[in-house]
């Protein structure tokens, strides 16, 4: 077999998101200055040294605000992705692994609502729990990331359970949920892993998407997308504050995106 | 009126050449046939006469002449005008061969499109005499059928029809009753023995299975890992092998109390 | 046809379980329309008078058949906000929606699908790198960052349009078509990406198929077995992808109508989100979801067209 080498896509991806991570872990204890403070004297500059990405109409950094946003948005959706990845393999373990009519049901409804764009169904979600709250756009984020790994989790849990191996520790009587935990979680390692970052990916957008709406998070926790809606109120002043804040995103975006493409084209050269 | 002399054909992510020196003769009207085991370089040799070898992955050294034109070396936009008008080829699983998405009669018909002037209604008229000619009964029905609706063994008369609707000098037959049953087997062997009589197309059959090439075969070549082992009549061949793998590929084949294998 | 009946039946019967949970959930949430519509001015009488006068006495079932009712005559109650006929709200917005998506669709249709057939053809040349990087580019930039870009470059520095200031529809239909178009691109690329990408790969894999390798046998060109067999057997994996498509641009049309400032039925579901008008928002996701339905119905329906063998999966 050939050896497992890190491919060009996983290590540039790797690079850009332990980058951005590592800011944002900083940004929670240091920020080059404070970045809701203002400062009348310096507003509306253009990017200088001082003020890498500029200031804004109150003169408050945005290189700083940017970093706390970035935090804040990583933070949600990490909390997303965790939510969805857990209850999602949970439940595509138990039905994969033990199939029958409820699993057949589920995977209907799971058939279904993989045909909605997942932006609506959050937009749903959070009109029932309602909007401007951080945990309630977490809750709405997690709960419609459900189905996309409990379908990814249930194919490889299906496929697994007349596989050999699994009879014979079965047949040996070990229990239902020691071989599912034990014997088949690792082995679908292969095909969670690349949905966890697709899945981040989402997460940042949809995070995004519904800040810049102003139904995701509000003031005092600013995302990414919130800053994204409060630079467009200011595009013909400040263009820099929308440049600096969606490349941004789009770089969190891209980098996982990377990550992703990576592990899958390492799992294709490994089978 | 095929020559193969001294072909060799390796490809890039190999070692082993997968053709290792070949030279066979076919004559006019004349069935060979070609055996060996998965792996042994038969169906190679086949795709390097059909010009179906990618060119980019694999050396090529030899030649291959048909009537006197090289094959092996002529360009793709030559070798064009040679496939399907001089050379017909029938693949092993005739469900997958075809285009799922056209109906048979088109597909049959499609050589004569590529090569021919013949209009829409010329070339209905000629595929559904060929059709007639493989023994596909009610041509007109067949002909509107997309593939999926035919069984195997329809569906290899449609390809052998579709091989020499425009009578080429050549057919070449790459394991074409494998996928099929023992029955359907036995008739398609009987049509190309039928087609090879009254239309004196000359024939390359490649196939595992000695027993099979028996029935068709005047001729035999074995092939093994690249080589030709042992070459000559059939009837010889087969009940004075020379070669020790010979014997073994005799030896593999049933008797009459075993089951045939497929 | 008989699949065809099969998969409307199939639509009005996951539209009537779509409706139901709909209205199950806002009736859950939403609590007492007639206090949210009085607010600080409900007395006891006066609240009691106008359950009565929007029939919420009634029993939930009894409800939910007189909203299907007025659903499907049109009758889509009054908004909480605007204390309007719901309809007369959603009409016009829908209208522009419509017009945003279907633009979309049009330019990711007439743009990937041809792209696609180049980067085939470019695969092993210098293209193929410059267009997978473009490619991923198009992909991870979100819509709303490429539309306050766009704004920025035709709206305030060349004055193409004017971000936030959507013409009417009707009377000056051209300024809205220019307005429309940028939104329409913005929000294509990515799916236009995802496009080229997938149909990419779908020739590719069709082209390691069988019958590709008769179809050269027969002497075929490499432009004849593309043109001839290829590309019509992966059409069916492609009409499925933009019904997809469809169904996907529906739900980037709410991020895109808020960066250039276009009243359609994204930005009115927003507002109504955050205003908590649940009338509003429950017609609207009725009818998003219809609209995802219908388009995952048309792909199928128009692939059993192209494929006979979905014409006999179906029946059975």
């Amino acid at each position: 077999m050939k050896k497992k080498t890190i491919n060009g896509y996983l290590l540039v991806g790797l690079i850009i998101t332990g980058v951005l991570l590592l800011t944002a872990l900083v940004g929670t204890f240091y920020t080059p200055f404070d970045p809701n403070a203002m400062n009348a004297a310096e507003k509306f500059q253009a990017p200088t040294l001082t003020h890498i990405f500029g200031t804004d109409n109150f003169g408050r950094d945005i290189f700083s605000r940017v970093i706390k946003g970035s935090g804040t948005t990583m933070a949600i959706a990490l909390a997303t992705v965790a939510i969805g990845a857990v209850l999602g393999t949970l439940i595509g373990a138990v039905t994969g692994y033990f199939g029958g009519v409820v699993d057949e049901a589920l995977m209907r409804l799971n058939d279904a609502l993989t045909a909605f764009p997942s932006i609506l169904l959050a937009l749903l979600v959070i009109s029932i729990v309602g909007p401007g709250n951080k945990y309630n756009v977490v809750l709405a984020l997690g709960i419609v990331f459900i189905p996309s790994f409990a379908r990814v989790t249930r194919t490889a849990f299906a496929g697994l359970r007349d596989v050999n191996y699994i009879t014979s520790a079965r047949l040996m009587g070990a229990k239902n949920g020691r071989i599912m935990l034990l014997h088949m979680l690792p082995n679908t390692a292969r095909v969670l892993l690349p949905a966890i970052t697709i899945g981040f990916n989402n997460a940042v957008l949809a995070e995004a998407s519904m800040s810049f709406l102003g139904i995701g998070v509000t003031p005092p926790d600013a995302s990414l997308g919130y800053l994204l809606s409060e630079a467009q109120d200011k595009l013909s002043r400040a263009p820099w504050y929308a440049l600096c804040t969606g490349g941004v995103i789009a770089l969190l975006v891209f980098g996982a995106g990377l990550i992703g493409e990576g592990l899958q084209k390492m799992d294709r050269e490994v089978a | 009126m095929l020559e193969i002399r001294d072909l060799h054909v390796k490809f890039h992510n190999r070692d082993r050449e997968a053709v290792a020196g070949i030279s066979l003769t076919i004559g006019d009207g004349e069935i060979v046939g070609l055996v060996g085991e998965s792996g042994s370089g038969k169906s190679v040799t086949a795709m390097s006469i059909a010009g179906l070898l990618p060119r980019k992955q694999c050396d090529l050294s030899g030649d291959i002449l048909l009537d006197g034109e090289d094959l092996l070396h002529a360009p793709r936009s030559a070798l064009r005008q040679i496939h399907g008008r001089k050379i017909g080829v029938v693949f092993q699983e005739p469900m997958s061969a075809m285009d799922p998405l056209m109906k048979v009669g088109e597909q049959v018909g499609e050589v004569l499109r590529i090569h021919t002037d013949l209009d829409k209604n010329q070339r209905r008229a000629r595929v559904l005499e060929v059709m007639e000619a493989v023994d596909l009964h009610n041509p007109e029905e067949v002909y509107n059928k997309y593939p999926h609706e035919l069984s195997g063994g329809m569906l290899q008369r449609a390809m052998i029809a579709a091989a020499i609707v425009i009578q080429p000098a050549l057919l070449l037959l790459d394991e074409p009753t494998t996928a099929l049953d023992v029955t359907i087997q036995a008739q398609i062997l009987e049509l190309l023995k039928k087609l090879n009589a009254e239309q004196g197309i000359s024939m390359l059959f490649i196939s595992h299975n000695l027993n099979v090439v028996r029935k068709l075969c005047r001729r035999v070549a074995v092939m093994q890992r690249g080589v030709l082992v042992e070459e000559g009549s059939t009837d010889r061949v087969f009940f004075d092998p020379q070669h020790p793998y010979t014997k073994r590929l005799i030896d593999a084949i049933p008797t009459r109390h075993g089951k045939e294998t497929v | 046809m008989k699949y065809a009946l099969k998969r409307i039946f199939m639509l009005v019967l996951t539209m009537v379980i779509v409706s139901f949970l709909t209205f199950l959930a806002f009736e859950l949430i939403s609590g007492d329309p007639a206090e949210a519509m009085l607010g600080t001015e409900a007395t006891p009488e006066r609240l009691a008078a106008l359950r009565e006068e929007l029939g919420l006495n009634r029993p939930f079932l009894v409800r939910y058949a007189s909203w299907l009712a007025g659903f499907v005559s049109g009758d889509l109650g009054v908004s909480l906000r605007y204390r309007q006929p719901v309809w007369d709200l959603i009409a016009p917005k829908l209208e522009i929606t419509l017009c945003l998506c279907l633009a979309s669709f049009v330019l990711i249709t007439a743009v990937s699908i041809p792209l696609a057939i180049w980067s085939y053809r470019w695969t092993g040349t210098v293209f193929e790198a410059v267009r997978t990087a473009f490619n991923q580019l198009c992909m991870a930039v979100p819509p709303f960052f490429t539309g306050i870009l766009m704004t920025y470059l035709f709206g305030i520095v060349l004055r193409l349009f004017v971000p936030g200031d959507f013409p009417d529809l009707h009377t000056r239909f051209g300024e809205a078509m220019v307005h429309l178009f940028f939104a329409a691109v913005c929000l294509g690329i990515p799916r236009t990406a995802m496009t080229v990408r997938m149909m990419r790969s779908t020739v590719i894999s069709e082209m390691q198929k069988a019958y590709v390798r008769t179809a050269i046998s027969r002497g075929n060109d490499r432009h004849a077995v593309l043109t001839r067999h290829v590309l019509k057997n992966s059409l069916t994996s492609a009409i499925t992808f933009l019904g997809q498509t469809m169904a996907e641009l529906i739900g980037g049309s709410v991020v895109v109508e808020q960066v250039f400032g276009i009243p359609g039925l994204g930005r009115l579901l927003v507002y109504s989100i955050s205003t908590r008008d649940y009338p509003v928002v429950q017609t609207v996701v009725v009818i998003l979801a219809f609209w995802v339905v219908l388009a995952g119905t048309l792909a199928d329906l128009i692939n059993q067209q192209v494929d006979p063998r979905l014409r006999l999966g179906g029946a059975a």
